[in-house]
């Protein structure tokens, strides 16, 4: 899975001192950190930040203190110009229950510009074909789950982050949205997944961050010739 | 393809809304139960051999029939309106589509539109149903000021919907939405709401176009829309983040 000829250079997100507080309860404490063009794992155990720092990331959080900068613009005041660079999974599928798979696909595809060819590039690339015309209400969680990746990816963002992108998938299922996440990849494009299954990133991850009660413990990049600790 | 405008957009983001509805059911059927049964609740409560400019007799004083009337249609609408409004976020909620819609290239304010236009539809349709309702049950004979009576549902309308989304999308990020949407609403609904039931009493009394219009109701419905559409356009963003 992994990809030798790879190489991860230009950065593409910085955290200065980023801080996420929940009332008393602080879940990001000064983060400093450079995410770099590639795939960056995020492990961590429960309740380490994770989430947040992809809410954060996405500019779906605003953060107590400290800023985090996408391609040097500030991503909470960003314009519609960064929001479309950005594609995000987040715990839930992030559609509409109530419209089919392809319904649900057209709708951002049409929000975003994006052609009905390109949606059906992503239907058969999460090999989602077969459950096109169902409601997402009546998806399994592992296919819920798949066709969050498929929308996340229709629209060729710069910047991917998903929370838990395998979880309740199937072998098989896992490998396909590994696939969709090395087809989308490629220099100037930063990818951050967070999930427990450290396995499955590790065999294609170009960098990895484990987190704890909102610290960074450790974080590591890939070089030829194995791991090198980064700042 | 070319990256379509706002107003595309936010058609499209109406027509979801509609679809969803369309196939899920879950609010306009019980925006128009509460209608209905409120509607005939009514109709056995007042005298029926009554005309509209009977009064009727209350411990603070007498009043006209039509006065009564049009305060009951205009609370009917008030809460059957608040009743979709608090679901307005709901279809969003279900699978965290809210999300994936604030990160859409679109302006807040599009969002802000688009479900005002839906619960607007949603509006129109339980007034096109319970107008008639009431006109036939109590015997509102209105002549040509049926096309009077329609202006200034409209004009109410635009401030309802306006004030109603706004506090829809500050009330969705509560766990007690439901509680919440009334009483932030409400005090601002007031002014509106007694602009309309004076201007539709008027009406029901007979007194026309230029009887109502020289009360000055309608320029203060007027005031009430520019001013709520425009805060909601612009505070939708903070409301909603």
């Amino acid at each position: 899975m992994s990809d030798a000829s790879w190489k991860s250079s230009q950065s593409c997100i910085e955290l200065r001192g980023l801080t996420v507080a929940y009332g008393s309860t602080i879940a990001l404490k000064r983060l400093d950190l450079i995410f770099y063009d590639g795939v960056t794992g995020l492990f961590g155990p429960n309740g380490a930040g994770k989430s947040t720092l992809l809410r954060a990331l996405s500019g779906l959080l605003r953060p107590s203190g400290g800023s985090a900068l996408l391609f040097g613009e500030e991503i909470r005041s960003s314009s519609e110009s960064i929001r479309r660079r950005i594609g995000y999974v987040g715990h839930e599928s992030g559609l509409y229950a109530r419209l089919s798979v392809i319904e649900n696909l057209s709708l951002f595809a049409n929000l975003y510009g994006v052609t009905s060819v390109r949606v059906d590039e992503v239907v058969d690339q999460l090999d989602m074909g077969e459950w096109r015309s169902m409601q997402v209400a009546a998806l399994s969680a592992g296919l819920k789950r798949r066709a969050a990746v498929a929308r996340a990816l229709l629209h060729e963002p710069d910047v991917l982050l998903l929370d838990e992108p395998y979880a309740n998938l199937d072998d098989d299922a896992s490998e396909q949205v590994s696939a969709s996440i090395l087809a989308w990849r490629s220099p100037g494009r930063v990818a951050v997944i967070a999930t427990h299954g450290a396995k499955r990133v590790k065999a294609f991850a170009d960098a990895g961050i484990i987190i704890q009660r909102g610290n960074v413990i450790s974080y590591r990049r890939r070089t030829p010739t194995g791991y090198e600790v980064a700042t | 393809m070319a990256e379509r405008g706002f107003v595309s957009k936010t058609t499209l983001l109406i027509r979801k809304d509609l679809l969803v509805e369309t196939r899920a059911r879950d609010t306009l059927p019980p925006m128009l139960a509460f209608c209905l049964t409120v509607a005939l609740l009514l109709a056995f409560s007042l005298p029926g051999s009554a005309v509209l400019s009977d009064a009727v007799d209350l411990p603070v004083g007498s009043i006209a029939l039509a006065d009564v009337i049009a305060g009951f249609l205009w609370i009917t609408i008030l809460f059957a309106g608040l009743i979709g409004f608090a679901r307005t976020f709901e279809i969003e909620r279900t699978e965290g589509a809210l999300d994936a819609l604030l990160l859409v290239p679109l302006d807040r304010s599009g969002l802000f539109v688009a479900k005002a236009l839906s619960n607007l539809a949603y509006i129109v349709v339980v007034q096109l149903v319970l107008v008639p309702v009431f006109a036939l049950f109590f015997s509102l004979d209105l002549g040509m000021d049926w096309f009077v009576l329609v202006g200034v549902i409209a004009l109410v309308d635009v401030g309802f919907v306006a004030i109603g989304t706004l506090f829809a999308s500050l009330a969705a990020q509560t766990r007690s939405r439901e509680l919440i949407l009334p009483v932030l609403a409400l005090p601002a609904l007031v002014p509106i709401f007694i602009a309309a039931v004076e201007l539709t009493s008027d009406l029901f009394m007979g007194g026309g176009l230029e009887a109502v219009a020289a009360r000055g109701w309608f320029g203060v419905l007027l005031g009430f829309d520019l001013v709520f559409a425009t805060v909601g356009a612009l505070a939708f963003e903070f409301a909603i983040d």
